[in-house]
């Protein structure tokens, strides 16, 4: 009996080494048959929130090379939009009668690009932002400037490189609006000294305008394609001109924090300022 | 008692940087460092061997569990654990059979070609079991040959260099 005892003494640590081992190739043969999932599911319940919390740390180390992914796809969305392009139909006689078989075609009127605002003001009485595209990468004067939000300005000047845009925050900055539901046109302004409020001009009083109403562009400067965000009204005030109404707003585009900005491109502008050009002149 | 400490801390930052980071390392496509054996090379030889084989088996365990590859680890460590007496005595070049006598195998008592070779060795133990457990097979054995080459390589460039750059001379000839 105590010579049994004495070599399970000495043989201790081999029969240790031998259950560990024998352990570890049932663990593999265990990983290795694929329908018994039990160890690695006990296990990841414990490393899996410690291997989520690593993973979101690696991720936002890369978060640029992905939102420069995300970007690229928005454009793609973007331009797929219905209000990037006009409908044509041809309004000769066809065979059927159909209202749906009529020849319509869809002109794409609208393009998008996207730059980085490197520079931008938000204080003053007269803000801007230069953003890093310029001539050679097919920016142009009177291109609308978009954010991630809703509207942001127009471009007003182009270097080569670089392209100035005068954002809503200018008193020059005047953006066709309509506002919904009561479907009223009229015109946002910025006067005074916060980024986050402009007005909306030429309501007429009689219009049903509720705090929390949406405003849109409304597609008549062709610049800004028709139905952008720009904000939700915030205070309805009867003005001292006693026909229209005076509606402050809150912007959409968060001026203070704007990186990413989208640059909206009239493919038809030229044409259409020509007609303009007439229109003058007589 | 302040060596337990030692140990213990030892052990948690490699595990978490070999988890962390390591496991993540894949240079050239397929080398990874076993930084975490640094911790089981420099584990006091005079610990009982059923406490040793535990270490090696907890640490290859908490290796596995981040690699999901359950069994691979585990199994080299043990394995490398059980050589590891073996392979220190046969660089002291005794034929003592006392393992006890064994200095501590770090940078001060040893000169760099004994520290060396004995992280060849054992590394090259762990990466020959672990990589050969992992593939299972023998098809493609050139590469696997590649891989073991240079995950052994890879861990003792990386073990020693840590090693050399913590060891201060004063502290381990006091």
């Amino acid at each position: 009996m105590n010579d049994l005892i004495e070599f399970f003494k000495r043989a201790f640590h081999i029969i240790v080494l031998a259950v560990l081992l024998i352990l570890s190739v049932v663990m593999l043969g265990k990983s290795l048959s694929f329908n018994d999932y039990r160890l690695s599911r006990a296990v990841q319940s414990i490393v899996g929130p410690i291997q989520k919390s690593g993973a979101g740390m690696m991720h936002r180390l890369r978060l640029g090379p992905e939102n420069e992914a995300l970007v690229q796809q928005n454009i793609q969305l973007l331009r797929e939009h219905e209000n990037m392009f006009i409908e044509k139909t041809d309004t000769t006689l066809t065979e059927m009668s159909r209202p749906d078989s009529l020849n319509t075609t869809r002109v794409r009127l609208y393009d998008y690009t996207y730059a980085h605002v490197i520079f931008k003001t938000t204080d003053r009485a007269f803000n801007y932002m230069i953003v890093d595209k310029g001539a050679n990468d097919g920016i142009a004067r009177d291109m609308a400037v978009l954010s991630p939000n809703g509207v942001a300005g127009v471009v007003t000047d182009v270097s080569s490189n670089f392209a100035t845009v005068r954002p809503i925050l200018h008193p020059e900055t005047r953006i066709s609006a309509v506002v919904t539901p009561a479907n009223q046109n009229g015109t946002v302004i910025w006067e005074g000294n916060d980024p986050r409020v402009a007005y909306l001009e030429s309501i007429p009083q009689h219009s049903e305008i509720n705090i929390g109403d949406s405003v849109f562009t409304n597609g008549f400067s062709n610049i800004f394609p028709k139905g952008l965000f720009i904000g939700t009204v915030k205070e309805v005030k009867v003005g001292n001109n006693a026909s229209f109404l005076t509606i402050k707003i809150n912007l959409a585009t968060k001026y203070t924090d704007l990186y990413t900005v989208y640059l909206v491109e009239n493919l038809f502008k030229p044409e259409i300022d020509s007609l303009k050009a007439n229109f003058k002149d007589e | 008692m302040n060596n337990i400490i030692a140990n213990i801390l030892r052990f948690t930052i490699l595990l978490a940087a070999q988890v962390a980071v390591c496991q993540h390392v894949c240079l050239f496509g397929y080398m990874k460092p076993a930084l975490f054996l640094l911790a089981l090379f420099l584990l006091p030889m005079e610990l009982p061997l059923s406490l040793q084989y535990l270490i090696g088996f907890l640490s290859g365990f908490a290796v596995d569990a981040f690699a999901h590859t359950f069994g691979v680890s585990s199994f080299a460590c043990t394995l490398m654990m059980f050589l590891r007496p073996y392979v220190a005595h046969m660089l002291n070049g005794s034929n003592n059979a006392k393992f006890e006598n064994i200095d501590r195998p770090v940078p001060g008592p040893k000169d760099f070609r004994w520290v060396s070779l004995y992280t060849l060795i054992l590394s090259a133990i762990y990466q020959i079991t672990a990589v050969m457990l992992e593939t299972m097979s023998f098809r493609n054995f050139g590469h696997t040959l590649l891989v073991i080459l240079g995950n052994t390589l890879f861990t003792v460039f990386v073990i020693l260099c840590i090693e050399y750059i913590f060891h201060s001379r004063t502290k381990n000839e006091a």
